[in-house]
């Protein structure tokens, strides 16, 4: 084979092909023990398409299941198919793939630009195609201007997002995001979740952890909870939250005169209790979110107090990560 | 926000002077927005107060410490414990197992000559007995020989204890863990430099002293013996000491200038073996010994042999190679102190 | 399967160059790599110092066969006394015929000039003086008594490497030590800065520093998952950093082997302005080098997969590979321990490159010992010869490939020895690092 020492041109397309109809991730009964430590106990998953939160505490197995997917470290027992194959030595489909990993460190004496290309061509482009991908990939994440700086001297968040380009530089489906925010100020984050959100728009798999809990709610509703190495729930966030019966939702209202409303509250079937909090705050209990949120409006009205403000203190992941782990830690 | 002055839900105006926002106002979890919203230029200006519990707040009360600082000796002689007591006991300096099994080993090894002029003076063989026994020859062996002593035992010890020493600091930043606390440093790299230096000493000079004092308590020598050969025992002390001074500080620099555990190990062996092999080669060639004095284990070795009284291995005055010596040791020295001084109270 | 090699094993020239350009660069902006080049180069900048001032010393001519004496006193060397046929311990007898000779001229005139020995017996010899022609009987003319007068009789065999010299009276007794000893003195400096200073120095200690750590350290950092992420196998992985590690190296030790050769071939011994003889040995020198350290890197490197600890195992390694060294060089390719490491081979390269390039080297290495005849017999009976200077450090750094086969030949078969070696050390780490769980 002669070496193609200019690299011009386009790269061909490769050979490997997804196997089709299978989820893009799927765990069959994942286990992974460090000696007696349990890391992972019996995950079964399968994700597909949009944006998917993976959440929960410090050692419950976030990092664990990112290690697993990427060929990192080998289950114990199970089965972890990554486009229909197993991603153990086997690097095959990682062209497909878009990795940002968690550690912080870069090679800091690169430039962006070279960073990026660098790690376009290990999936096969040839110079060109690689300047080409990195110039788009890095205007998509907002550092055009400053990819031709050193690394070493980016910001937190410009580091984060050039990871996140390197990740984009082979157009992947699916794209994993282990803590991307982390140390990021808010005006990073919020760069980089909305980065986030147009990809899964783009119809693009793509998998976040994190802890920052109120910006996963904000991208996205699919959620995957672990705690110590199980699932514990996935799926939609507010239907999950739905199947919460023991914890009944709650319905805070902030009005002038809280014991006239509550009297035209009970009118309305669906409420389960109500409690003052505070002189000027109501707070109902329902297990019917929806039904109650659609007579709230009349009832209010017609009871004739002044409602300043409505919320929903615990329809938000911090209150279901509380409750499905029973608070602890 | 910009709430005007007359809404005045759901704020309180607050009348009373207590409110005060100086700083022997105590910490109390409410919170309160500045009068700088309704500041004006009259004299009392009133302060918005607005409340609400938001939880627990410590008082914090500072004052200046005025206890006693522990002297300086006893500072210093922490850090030397930690980093000495960590070679065989738990909650000390953590040396890798590699570290304190090849310690183990040398000490052992280091031994050989005395067990073989035990065995040989033991069960009475004089010709091997004096081939192994303690005379001055021997003792420059025990400190000096090349082979195995200072080819495999002694500067790979010396290269294992130096090398995460003030690197494993810069690059994990614990360096800020001595510099925010009273020790200056010098005492710093003093004391490190000073827990290396015995280490390689007890094995060195340590060994040296159970040949001498075991062959003397077992083959029963009389004080005149004593008198004769210790004078050479104190020689071959000194000359230990100055092998270990030497790897130690050559070794402390490689140390300082790197961020890595194993260059400054490579480094010290690749200094004390390159340096003897290039000396060794042009010998060979030329019949120059000169080059010898740029190799750190041939200058002491050529003081030592010159201090003990043995015979002199090396064409070149002796004193070429002590002032080599001095001037190995003063580099190296200058380096550490340079890169130490420079060192960030922080992650590097 | 077959559709998963060809996307990873693929591409290989784009892959491949964009690891290895990549692992360059790193190198370059390492303060290590610089300082184990500079200070490497420094080193052997310091011993070329003391080659020069070594080629720059007048060797003491010696007078071997003392005819540069008057012993008579009457003004005529004792040499041309004898040569035109006066007692030269007569002041009377002298040749007035002819003018007195300055005692220079009697100093290293009978310089040793044996053509290219053979196996077997071989007639050398020429006895510039006279001093044995003018000898007056036939049977002290022909002290060997091979038949021919005024020679010596080399017997050499080959399959016992054995020597033996039988010299007529006189005859090759007063060689040129400053002729001999400039050119072994450089010869042993070329083969001792060679194969000890740069096959095995440079050899061990260029992938010690740079090896050790270009996967290890990769891993301690947490930057090897940037590399492990992408569809290319680790094994790829691993063998574009060696040629990234290769691309720093080589041109290294290449241009080492150049400039010395520069210098050493133009202030050389010898007729000619430059010693084109010498630019064979460096180059099997460089390419020795080039070889024992793509090995050495290789198994290093493995090392440092391995085991966090790696380096430890590439010091015991690098010290088991000196005992190695010392073998390979000072029994001169005698020992067949030395076919158990990979520093054996390379200087089975480097002394292939010797017998191509000086094929007269060990000729030379046996007259300068011979050294003229002058000896004592020692108290086992044999002739213990006073050697020319630089004889024994030539001896001592010369070898031969002693593979049973042609010089050529054994110079391919120990590359393709160091070549199977390297991949062999490859392939291990490259398996070994295929089934590591990396965190």
């Amino acid at each position: 084979m002669i070496p193609d020492v200019s690299q011009h041109g386009s790269a061909e397309t490769t050979e490997w092909k997804p196997v089709e109809n299978t989820p893009v991730i799927m765990f069959d009964r994942v286990s992974k023990s460090y000696g007696r430590i349990n890391a992972m106990n019996s995950v079964s998953l399968g994700i597909s398409g949009g944006v998917t939160g993976i959440l929960g505490m410090n050692g419950a197995g976030k990092s664990t299941l990112f290690k697993l997917m990427m060929g990192k470290i080998k289950p114990s027992s199970g089965a972890i198919r990554l486009f229909g194959t197993d991603p153990w030595k086997n690097p095959a489909p990682y062209s497909r793939v878009g990795f940002v990993p968690e550690h912080e460190k870069m090679y800091d004496w690169m430039t962006a630009f070279d960073f990026v290309t660098t790690f376009a061509r290990l999936h096969g482009m040839t110079r060109e195609e690689a300047s080409k991908e990195a110039t788009r990939v890095l205007s998509f994440v907002s550092l055009g201007d400053v990819m031709h700086k050193r690394i070493g001297q980016f910001s937190k968040g410009m580091r984060q997002r050039v990871k996140i380009a390197h990740a984009l530089v082979n157009d992947p489906e699916l794209i994993i995001l282990d803590e991307p925010l982390q140390g990021c100020d808010p005006l990073a984050r919020t760069t980089i979740m909305n980065v986030i959100k147009e990809l899964g728009a783009m119809g693009r798999t793509v998998l976040v952890s994190s802890h920052i809990l109120h910006e996963i709610e904000r991208i996205t509703e699919q959620i995957v909870i672990l705690h110590r190495g199980r699932i514990l729930a996935l799926g939609n966030s507010h239907a999950i939250r739905e199947m919460l019966d023991q914890h009944p939702h709650k319905i805070e209202l902030e009005c002038d005169e809280p014991r006239k409303l509550a009297k035209s509250m009970l009118a309305i079937d669906e409420v389960t209790g109500m409690s003052f909090s505070s002189p000027t705050k109501l707070l109902i209990e329902t297990r019917h979110l929806g039904e109650v949120h659609k007579k709230l409006p009349s009832t209010i009205v017609e009871s004739g107090s002044k409602v300043t403000a409505i919320d929903n203190p615990d329809d938000d992941l911090q209150s279901i990560l509380m409750y499905l782990t029973g608070g602890a830690l | 926000m910009s709430e005007d002055n007359g809404n005045s839900e759901p704020f309180e105006p607050v009348e009373s002077k207590d409110e005060t926002f100086g700083a022997e106002t105590p910490v109390t979890g409410q919170t309160k927005m500045q009068a700088a919203w309704s500041a004006s230029d009259e004299e009392s200006s009133s302060a918005q107060v607005a409340t609400a519990p938001q939880g627990q707040i410590f008082e914090q009360i500072y004052q200046p410490w005025e206890g006693t600082l522990n002297p300086r000796w006893m500072r210093n002689w922490s850090i030397l414990r930690h980093h000495i007591l960590g070679i065989f006991s738990k909650g000390h300096r953590p040396w890798n197992l590699p570290t304190k099994l090849f310690i183990f080993f040398v000490i052992i090894a280091s031994m050989t000559d005395v067990a073989l002029a035990l065995l040989f003076g033991m069960i009475g063989e004089p010709t091997l007995y004096d081939i192994w026994g303690v005379n001055r020859d021997n003792l420059y062996g025990h400190v000096m020989g090349f082979f195995p002593r200072n080819i495999l035992y002694y500067p790979i010890v010396a290269a294992l204890l130096v090398g995460g020493m003030i690197s494993e600091d810069r690059s994990h930043g614990t360096s800020a863990l001595y510099f925010s606390r009273p020790i200056n440093r010098f005492d710093y790299a003093a004391m490190k430099f000073l827990s290396v230096a015995l280490i390689l000493l007890f094995i060195i000079n340590g060994t040296l002293a159970v040949y001498y004092f075991v062959d003397i308590l077992v083959m029963g020598k009389g004080w005149a013996w004593i008198i004769d050969t210790f004078p050479m025992f104190l020689a071959a002390f000194v000359c230990g000491m100055i092998l270990a001074f030497t790897y130690t500080s050559i070794g402390l620099a490689l140390s300082s200038i790197s961020r890595g555990r194993f260059f400054p190990a490579i480094g010290l062996i690749a200094i004390l073996m390159g340096t003897r092999s290039m000396a060794a080669i042009i010998n060979a060639l030329f019949d120059k010994s000169l080059l010898y004095i740029i190799s750190p284990y041939d200058a002491v070795a050529h003081v030592c042999q010159a201090l003990i009284g043995t015979e002199m291995t090396y064409d070149h005055p002796w004193v070429w190679s002590l002032v080599s010596v001095v001037i190995m040791n003063g580099l190296a020295l200058y380096l550490l102190a340079n890169r130490v001084s420079s060192l960030e109270v922080t992650r590097e | 399967m077959s559709s998963r090699m060809d996307t990873i094993w693929s591409k290989l020239d784009r892959k491949s160059t964009a690891i290895a350009e990549f692992t360059m660069r790193q190198y370059r902006t390492r303060i290590s790599t610089w300082v184990v080049m500079i200070a490497s180069a420094l080193a052997l900048f310091l011993m070329l110092l003391f080659y020069i001032e070594a080629m720059n010393t007048e060797i003491e001519s010696i007078d071997n066969d003392g005819d540069s004496f008057d012993t008579d006193g009457d003004g005529y060397p004792d040499g041309q006394e004898r040569l035109e046929g006066t007692n030269p311990d007569s002041a009377e007898s002298f040749p007035d015929w002819v003018e007195p000779d300055p005692p220079e001229k009697w100093i290293n005139e009978d310089d040793i000039n044996w053509e290219i020995l053979g196996d077997g017996e071989n007639y050398v010899g020429d006895d510039d003086d006279g001093d044995c022609t003018n000898l007056d009987t036939s049977s002290q003319r022909d002290g060997n008594d091979n038949g021919r007068e005024c020679d010596i009789l080399v017997t050499v065999d080959a399959l016992n490497s054995t020597i033996t010299v039988d010299a007529d009276a006189n005859v090759d007794e007063d060689p040129d030590e400053e002729k001999y000893g400039k050119e072994a003195g450089h010869r042993s400096f070329i083969l001792g800065i060679g194969k000890f200073g740069i096959v095995y120095l440079l050899g061990i200690f260029l992938p010690l520093f740079l090896a050790t750590g270009l996967i290890r350290e990769e891993m301690s950092e947490g930057t090897i998952h940037y590399m492990l992420a992408k569809p290319i196998a680790r094994g790829e992985l691993l063998l574009y950093r060696m040629l990234g590690y290769i691309g720093i190296t080589w041109p290294f030790i290449i241009s080492v082997c150049v400039i010395l050769c520069l210098i050493t071939g133009f202030t050389g011994p010898g007729e000619g302005f430059f010693r084109w003889s010498d630019i064979g040995v460096w180059m099997s020198i460089a390419w020795a080098t080039m070889l024992v350290s793509l090995v050495y890197g290789t198994i290093f490197c493995g090392f440092g997969i391995i085991w966090k600890n790696g380096v430890i195992l590439a010091i015991i390694f690098a010290a088991w590979e000196l005992g190695m060294a010392f073998v390979a060089i000072f029994t001169g390719g005698d020992s067949a321990i030395r076919y158990m490491s990979v520093i054996g081979w390379g200087m089975i390269i480097v002394d292939a490159g010797v017998a191509i390039s000086w094929p007269d080297n060990w000729q030379l290495i046996e007259i300068g010992l011979w050294g003229g005849g002058h000896g004592e017999e020692n108290w086992l009976g044999e002739m213990a010869y006073v050697a020319l200077p630089a004889a024994e450090p030539l001896a001592a750094f010369s070898g031969s490939p002693n593979l049973g086969v042609s010089n050529w030949l054994s110079f391919l078969i120990s590359t393709l020895v160091l070549v199977f070696q390297g991949a062999m050390f490859w392939f291990i780490g490259q398996s070994i690092f295929k089934g590591k769980e990396v965190d």
